[in-house]
């Protein structure tokens, strides 16, 4: 009977009760995308790193993978070296250039030279993978695989033979090296940038075009460990640390660390907004509770009068808090999500963003998290009001509403 | 016409006050509702406290139905101190002992008829099944059998008071206290109202209403004149019906 | 593109301090290390957060090298420099190393390569005549305007601020709910009042505008307290951003145009709000609002 009171009080005053709720919902609504945009980073960028099971990334001493242009000499030995460890099960070397393109609407792309079967850079979505360059005249052109953006600027499709060349003498107009190839297939690249033509070729074929100089060069080593646990990739890391004084070698959770860090900002700002729109919440349920106590204290007299209990009265109160608050978390909830994706679709236009990452992540626990908040505030909001109310003197009460 | 304050009723006393004196602070001064009141209702009786407005009317009713505590002195309702209960049992107390009717009826808006005797009933831990049947049963005996489903603003004046009455007597209450009951009502409507009472004394109820209305005072079994806050006479009148 | 200063920011740059003594003291003691050639010893510059992590002072010698374990050049430190406040940078834990263009095209065996050029025109010149004349005898390279340039590279601050406008949005929205739900429901609380004034004969246009008047009143000092609670809160933004990133950028900042168009809006919700409640009061007899 209680909570069909609590509704039935609520019902009262509709346009009230529909411009709380309306309130709750878009607090609700932010609260919501501000735990996703906390958590959501990290989650999604454990999920980018780990999405080909590589837990380690080996990259010049002192930089970041892909941080700068610096490039690890005597990579030969160092992937030899990693692969010859038990406790690794898989070693991808790879590394990054700029080529350019012959007689294209699109003068050059961003390229990975990698080896084809231990790559974790791709997904192939459409057409074949990349090919070796074999030697020999009637050897078939190397297959390249490219990015829909690539496809989609250049104006390519899959099949087509292309010239892509290095040591460009923008003076002369030449290039030092070049070499035909037909595009395979498509692929989703993982960790560029959506917005960046792509090129993934042969590791053999890409330092050849780039001359002598980067015949035993690599920009970044992938590493998995055989045994998934958190300690096992660490010691890997740390002999990794120790035996190849040259790069520098990097976990998973030490590379999200770093990225929060360069994102902090955003986590601050989700927990300043949340903890905003929580307020809003709250200070909205008490308002609106106590209003609506002040307004009924007769009522409330009466109720006393015939019976009810504190306690009772309490929960009345107490429950129309919370059915404002539920019902606004209800909104609140499918406005977040759709208001989520506006603001995710913001962010990721981020410049040098792989296009895989994403800053709001939904994720059950994230819904929890926000719900609990909500309901945790709520409670809280209608909790005042409702011991004043249950704490109204009865005789007084009665009295002033004879005289009003 | 007989003065009870000389002989007292013989009979079971429900109510009994003893030098009961009741004082609010007001503006920095202590001023006296209820100043040394000494009374015994029997059970069965039908009283009407009535008096000039501010002559302590209300507050001697608010005192009898143990919402309010005496200052001084004592206030027994079925052999129960008022003052020594508890707010939680107090609030019991007149849940299973006392029933109340207000002036402004004060029916839950957005409550049915029936709802809104269930209440009481409700509160008592009745189960549901059980409530409607008595709901129904008590809106049949004050005549609203067929307005079990309409809303307050539905009712008229009348009718909202009859359920209000209906929602006083759901849990059996030893007394019924009404506090101007007829004085949101028009003139018919409320001797209408008064019929009602008289029906239920004659069913055996014990009623105490306060009202400023001489006349409709003596729709009562034994009238009780307060002046200043304290009893200036009780006597007892024959039942009149009408006017 | 490849960027100089990029690069001169990835060289491994083995800051073993020679010492840290003065230059100047140095040169008084007329001391020379064995091993260095003072010809050779030229000054860089580096940025402020590199000084105080590294415990650099101006004078300090220092060993700059383009790959770890190679012996490179000896320098000291010339000068230290604060780094412009840039969005693109807030975050970024790099430090930043000027060299002469010669020095590090040395270092990094780059011959006679550069990035880019800057081009400052004389006064009073066109820029886009200048810009024409350079592409027209541009061979394998082309010129552009800064700002186009800055365009682009501004996009990473672009993508914030229309992330922080969206978030805008989203306060507004809630707050103006917020809003109109109170000023509702403070008009509803006084309806007793309202019949009273009715009753006694005043018209229903004169009590609306007392609502709205007073929703008005409300509205403007509710915007003014907000304000300087938005001012305050962006100095202790700005102070701990700045300290958190080490950056003189400015991240939160309440302009006259903030204020102006904060308190327009909760000026026109209040207004409004005022005079819906007060309509829809007003509308019903005083007999009804009185509960009777």
């Amino acid at each position: 009977m209680r909570l069909m009171m609590a509704w039935a009080t609520l019902r009262r005053h509709p346009a009230r009760t529909t411009l709380a709720v309306l309130g709750i919902a878009v607090a609700a609504a932010l609260l919501l995308d501000m735990v996703m945009l906390a958590t959501g980073m990290s989650e999604s960028f454990r999920s980018l790193l780990l999405t080909r099971g590589y837990q380690l990334r080996v990259s010049p001493k002192g930089t970041l993978p892909f941080d700068s242009e610096a490039t690890i000499d005597g990579a030969g030995a160092i992937v030899r070296a990693l692969r010859a460890n038990p406790d690794i099960k898989a070693v991808s070397p790879t590394l990054g250039s700029t080529l350019t393109i012959d007689r294209s609407r699109i003068p050059s792309a961003f390229t990975l030279g990698l080896e084809r079967d231990v790559q974790g850079d791709y997904t192939i979505e459409a057409g074949s993978d990349i090919t070796h360059a074999d030697s020999g005249t009637t050897a078939p052109l190397p297959r390249i695989v490219v990015s829909q953006t690539f496809l989609t600027r250049a104006g390519h499709a899959i099949g087509d033979t292309i010239t892509i060349s290095s040591g460009l003498d923008a003076q002369l107009r030449t290039s030092a090296r070049s070499s035909r190839v037909v595009i395979g297939g498509m692929g989703r690249f993982i960790y560029v940038p959506g917005e960046t033509p792509v090129i993934a070729l042969d590791l053999a074929l890409l330092r050849q075009l780039l001359g002598p100089s980067y015949r035993d060069r690599m920009s970044l080593a992938m590493a998995e460990s055989r045994r998934g646990d958190s300690a096992s990739v660490e010691a890997v890391r740390a002999w990794i640390a120790t035996t190849q004084p040259r790069v520098t070698a990097i976990s998973t959770e030490t590379a999200i660390r770093q990225v929060e860090e360069r994102l902090s900002y955003f986590r601050q700002l989700a927990f300043v907004l949340g903890a905003i729109s929580l307020g809003i919440g709250f200070l909205l349920v008490a308002t609106l509770v106590t209003l609506s106590v002040n307004e009924r204290r007769g009522e409330i007299a009466v109720l006393r009068a015939i019976g009810t209990q504190r306690i009772g009265v309490l929960q009345q109160v107490f429950l129309e808090g919370l059915l404002l608050t539920s019902a606004g978390i209800v909104g609140g909830l499918a406005l977040g999500l759709v208001t989520a994706q506006w603001l995710n679709g913001i962010l990721r236009d981020f410049p040098g963003l792989p296009s895989a990452f994403d800053f709001f992540v939904w994720s059950p626990a994230a819904g929890w998290r926000a719900l609990a908040l909500l309901l945790t505030s709520g409670t809280l909001a209608g909790l005042l009001p409702a011991w004043r109310a249950a704490s109204i003197p009865i005789a007084r009460a009665l009295r002033e509403e004879a005289i009003g | 016409m007989v003065d009870m304050s000389e002989i007292g009723m013989a009979g079971e006393s429900v109510i009994a006050c003893e030098q009961v004196v009741r004082s609010y602070p007001m503006g920095g001064a202590n001023v006296q509702a209820v100043r040394g009141i000494d009374l015994r209702i029997a059970r069965g009786e039908f009283a009407a406290i009535t008096g000039p407005s501010g002559c302590g009317k209300s507050t001697l009713l608010h005192l009898l139905g143990a919402i309010d505590v005496p200052t001084s002195g004592r206030v027994l309702v079925n052999g129960r101190d008022t003052a020594s209960l508890s707010d939680r049992e107090a609030t019991e107390f007149r849940l299973r002992h006392i029933g109340f009717v207000f002036q402004r009826f004060y029916l839950m808006p957005t409550l049915t008829a029936s709802e809104n005797v269930e209440l009481p009933l409700a509160e008592a831990g009745m189960d549901k099944r059980a409530r409607k049947a008595r709901a129904r049963e008590l809106l049949g005996y004050v005549g609203l059998g067929d307005r079990l489903d309409h809303r307050p603003t539905q009712l008229s004046g009348g009718e909202q008071q009859r359920v209000a009455i209906a929602r006083a007597l759901s849990n059996e209450p030893a007394l019924l206290l009404a506090d101007e009951p007829t004085g949101e009502l028009d003139a018919e409507t409320g001797v209408r109202l008064l019929e009602l009472f008289g029906q239920l004394h004659r069913d055996g109820r014990t009623l105490v209403f306060v009202t400023h209305d001489a006349v409709v005072a003596r729709a009562a079994q034994r009238v009780i004149r307060l002046h200043d806050g304290r009893v200036a006479s009780d006597t007892v009148a024959h039942m009149r019906s009408g006017a | 593109m490849t960027h100089v200063l990029a690069a001169a920011a990835a060289l491994a740059c083995s800051l073993g301090a020679i010492g840290a003594t003065p230059l100047e003291a140095q040169r008084a003691s007329g001391q020379r290390d064995s091993g260095q050639r003072d010809s050779a010893q030229r000054g860089i510059a580096i940025d402020a957060r590199m000084a105080e992590d590294l415990g650099l002072a101006v004078g300090a010698r220092v060993r700059i090298s383009s790959k770890p374990g190679e012996p490179g050049d000896s320098a000291f430190i010339a000068a230290i420099y604060e780094r412009k406040a840039d969005p693109a940078e807030v975050a970024r834990r790099e430090y930043r190393v000027r060299l002469h263009l010669d020095q590090l095209q040395q270092l990094m065996e780059l011959d006679d390569r550069v990035d880019r050029f800057a081009v400052g025109t004389r006064d009073g010149q066109s820029i886009d005549s200048a810009l024409a004349r350079i592409n027209h005898v541009a061979f394998g390279f082309r010129a552009h305007k800064s700002r186009d340039v800055a365009v682009q590279s501004s996009r990473t601050f672009r993508v914030v601020e229309r992330f922080h406008f969206a978030i805008g949005i989203i306060t507004v929205v809630a707050s103006a709910v917020f809003l109109l739900c109170l000023l509702l429901l403070s008009v509803e609380e006084r309806k007793r009042d309202i019949a009273a004034l009715r009753l006694m004969g005043i018209s229903r246009a004169t009590v609306v505008r007392a609502i709205v008047i007073e929703a008005a009143i409300v509205s403007l000092i509710g915007s003014v307290i907000g304000a300087g609670i938005g001012w305050i809160a962006s100095l202790i933004v700005n102070a701990h951003f700045q300290e958190l990133y080490r950056t003189p950028l400015v991240f939160a900042l309440l302009t006259p145009q903030i204020f102006a168009f904060a308190t327009g809006l909760s000026l026109v919700l209040g207004i409004g709000s005022g005079a819906a409640a007060g309509w829809r009061l007003v509308k019903s007899s005083p007999l009804a609002l009185m509960g009777r």
